[in-house]
């Protein structure tokens, strides 16, 4: 072992220590703090939230209920989401300056204002209007929202196209919808496919605010236990902890692909 | 070819009249250009870069929009009407510089596709003429591989064999040969001389002067968006009438 090794495998010890330390020091401070309000732990409470056994019967607790949803809302969202995007980047890109437009205005809105404003926007002023339940309010206002930036990842992937692939395929005669559907969009797809990924993660996060609707994802059943228990501290920790496990396979799940396709694009 | 085995005949390929194009800039891309082309003939454009031999082939199938002018293809005219350009498009094959290979596909799809989408043929058929045109750019083995996984000179031949799938009455090739290792220019070369040979009619953009005299029927040179001189290829070569032509000829030759 050469000194470069020895140095490294010191340095990444002390790097650990000193993480260690760091987090300690959190814990330490959190429990005085919470000695301090004179805070009661009960974490032997929170379990009985995510599932109990009935006579022998599995019965999912709400914490397992709001999760659902969430992946629920996030799953709608995420489909709609990425056709309104795509819509959204092919306008963008179209002839039509009418189009062009359009999609540059719903662009400004979206991104200019705040996706809470947007939530009780469409829940209390258009889901009346065009009689939409609250889950749905809830799904079109994330899906316009994500939509939106969607867009400029799929528009991104688009431009990045060479001019030449164009070209190529107008030049055999295939019509511009042949030629997105099957030399654009597949050479796109596997370059956005990352930032996608990225945005999607957003997109499980943002759920969070249709709690304020009223929508009962695993926030606002967090919210009900709290205001039934007033185990504040063990099922806030549970909730965010539950978000960071969600989140943090998805982007497991970018890296991969973004090492995939970072190797893809050396020889393309 | 002008050996003559394949019998020209008098019948207008491509008719172009009178065109103007100018890009962006202080220098016009095409200035009140003319050229026709017959069937069976192999006509060569050459001129110092810049001199708008690209700009003019790209024109030919709407790669480019032309500011004024006719052009006429196959008794196609090309004009707003976007079923004439799809429909010339179709009968205008075209090869270009730096091959443009569809990345995400292997060889036997790159060619097979346009057959199929556009000349709406079944699976087999147009398999079965993917597989007689990689014959006859000597490719065959490669039906399975992937543009990334070829050389410059195989990925070219291929993208021959592509453009040549569709059939079409005319072939544009735009500095084929340019983005090539010196070493594969042959192979390209060979596969382009071969087609002359086999009557189709050419349009070549090129640099390489031995391969125009030897496969073409008709020679242009051009310089700053017109012709400067055009002539039969043996006339051109031998006794050029312009004191430009002899200078461009003599720094190349």
């Amino acid at each position: 072992m050469n000194i470069i090794q020895k140095t490294r495998k010191y340095s990444s010890f002390i790097d650990i220590a000193k993480f260690a330390l760091l987090v300690g020091g959190i814990a330490w401070l959190l429990l005085r703090g919470s000695e301090r309000v004179g805070y009661n732990w009960q974490w032997y409470q929170v379990p009985q939230y995510f599932f109990t056994f009935e006579d022998g019967v599995f019965v999912p607790g709400p914490l397992l209920d709001g999760l659902w949803v969430t992946l629920e809302i996030t799953g709608y969202s995420l489909v709609l989401a990425s056709v309104i995007g795509l819509f959204t980047a092919l306008l963008r890109l179209s002839g039509s300056r009418v189009g062009r437009f359009i999609a540059r205005v719903y662009l400004e809105v979206i991104r200019n204002t705040p996706l809470l404003v947007q939530i009780f926007f469409l829940y209390f002023v258009l889901a009346p209007i065009f009689e939409l339940e609250r889950f749905t309010a809830a799904v079109v206002a994330l899906s316009l929202f994500e939509g939106a930036y969607a867009s400029e990842i799929f528009r991104a992937g688009i431009v990045s196209i060479k001019r030449g692939q164009w070209e190529a395929a107008h030049s055999l005669g295939l019509s511009s919808f042949d030629t997105y559907r099957t030399i654009i969009l597949p050479q796109a797809l596997k370059r956005i496919l990352p930032p996608l990924t990225g945005q999607a993660v957003s997109l499980i996060k943002d759920s969070a605010l249709v709690s304020t609707i009223a929508v009962y994802d695993l926030t606002m059943q967090g919210r009900t236990i709290i205001a039934e228990t007033f185990l504040t501290f063990e099922i806030w920790f549970t909730v965010a902890a539950i978000y960071l496990i969600i989140t943090l396979s998805l982007s497991l799940v970018v890296n991969v692909l973004e090492k995939r396709s970072g190797q893809e694009v050396e020889y393309a | 070819m002008k050996s003559g085995e394949v019998k020209k005949s008098k019948e207008l390929i491509i008719d172009v009249r009178n065109i103007n194009k100018i890009f962006p800039g202080p220098i016009p891309a095409l200035v009140d250009f003319s050229a026709r082309v017959h069937r069976g003939e192999v006509l060569v454009v050459i001129g110092p870069s810049g001199s708008g031999k690209s700009t003019f082939l790209r024109c030919l199938n709407g790669l480019e929009e032309i500011d004024s002018g006719t052009i006429i293809v196959d008794s196609i005219p090309l004009d707003d009407d976007e079923k004439h350009r799809l429909e010339i498009r179709r009968e205008v094959g075209m090869v270009f510089q730096s091959f443009n290979l569809f990345p995400h596909m292997n060889v036997a799809d790159n060619i097979g596709l346009a057959q199929r989408l556009v000349r709406k043929k079944n699976r087999k058929d147009a398999l079965a003429t993917t597989m007689d045109l990689l014959h006859k750019v000597g490719m065959v083995e490669k039906a399975q591989s992937f543009p990334a996984e070829l050389s410059g000179g195989q990925q070219q031949r291929v993208a021959i064999a592509r453009a040549l799938a569709m059939n079409p009455r005319v072939m544009l090739f735009d500095e084929a040969t340019s983005a090539l290792d010196p070493e594969m220019i042959g192979e390209v070369l060979e596969v382009m001389m071969n087609l002359a040979r086999e009557g189709m009619t050419m349009v070549v953009v090129t640099h390489e002067m031995g391969f125009a005299r030897e496969v073409s029927d008709r020679i242009i040179f051009m310089e700053h968006g017109s012709i400067i001189e055009q002539g039969e290829t043996d006339h051109f070569f031998l006794s050029p009438e312009k004191e430009r032509t002899r200078r461009f000829l003599e720094q190349i030759l």
